[in-house]
């Protein structure tokens, strides 16, 4: 099956040191106040923080579903860097990858997260489409418009 | 925003869009792709700069087609290509809820560090 290995990348400064940020990250405690888009609660968190351990994160939507974001460490940097699967309980094929990386600037930490293989219908180990932000690049190239 | 659900779903057509990154997938195809974002262009141009065959250029273009990312239109012997970018936008569409949903995420994460500055 062909893979469509689409990555995007999202970036913020906080004013907080590295280990602030990386904390609030990988807190369960700190997660269940933080954690969340607009609407979406956390009422539960479980994180393993070990290379192979398991991250839990529950997700109660507005309608009340609750919703688990879970995954494994694949590497574990303190207050640097993060890699961990991604496997939303609701409809996901096969895992996603987050990539998050904690960076010292003047102002406190960029975060930078890299969420890769979204819609990946392939098994994990396959890194053959080199797809990487093409969408991106064609944005650049003005095909694409953001509202 | 995406504060209903996690993951994007179904408010696009999933099968157009298994077709648009299928057809993404593949460096050729983004080369002819970000050729005819120049303009249009026939077969054999947009087959010369990547020393193809007009055969196997034809192919790819094929595989857009497929995916609403090219249209074809014939002119005499010539055939055109012109790019569809519509399609492209609902991919684009697609990924922004991600983005919007990380975007989110560290809204709230920035409130809750910046809000309590030990």
């Amino acid at each position: 099956m062909t893979v469509a290995d689409l990555s995007l990348v999202v970036r913020r400064r906080i004013k907080a040191s590295p280990s602030r940020v990386f904390a609030a990250w990988t807190s369960p405690e700190a997660l269940k106040v933080w954690w969340g888009p607009q609407g979406v609660r956390c009422p539960d968190a479980h994180v393993d923080l070990t290379v192979g351990g398991q991250y839990r994160i529950a997700n109660e939507l507005p309608d009340g579903r609750l919703l688990w974001i879970e995954g494994i460490f694949e590497e574990i940097v303190p207050d640097e860097k993060l890699v961990y699967s991604w496997v939303s309980s609701d409809q996901q094929p096969a895992p996603e990858r987050v990539i998050v990386h904690f960076k010292p600037v003047s102002e406190g930490t960029e975060v930078i997260v890299v969420h890769e293989r979204i819609g990946s219908e392939a098994a994990v180990e396959d890194h053959t489409a080199g797809w990487e932000g093409c969408l991106d690049g064609l944005e650049q190239l003005g095909l694409i418009g953001h509202a | 925003m995406m504060t209903d659900q996690i993951a994007p779903s179904q408010t696009l057509n999933d099968d157009q869009l298994d077709l648009v990154f299928k057809a993404l997938s593949d460096r050729t195809r983004r080369k002819l792709l970000a050729e005819l974002a120049q303009g249009d262009a026939s077969v054999s141009e947009l087959a010369a700069p990547l020393h193809m065959s007009l055969p196997a250029a034809s192919k790819h273009i094929r595989v857009l087609e497929n995916a609403s990312l090219v249209k074809r239109t014939k002119s005499g012997r010539v055939q055109y290509c012109a790019l569809q970018a519509e399609a492209l936008a609902d991919a684009d569409a697609w990924l922004n809820h991600y983005r919007a949903y990380w975007n989110d995420q560290l809204d709230t994460l920035q409130h809750f560090l910046e809000s309590d500055p030990s």
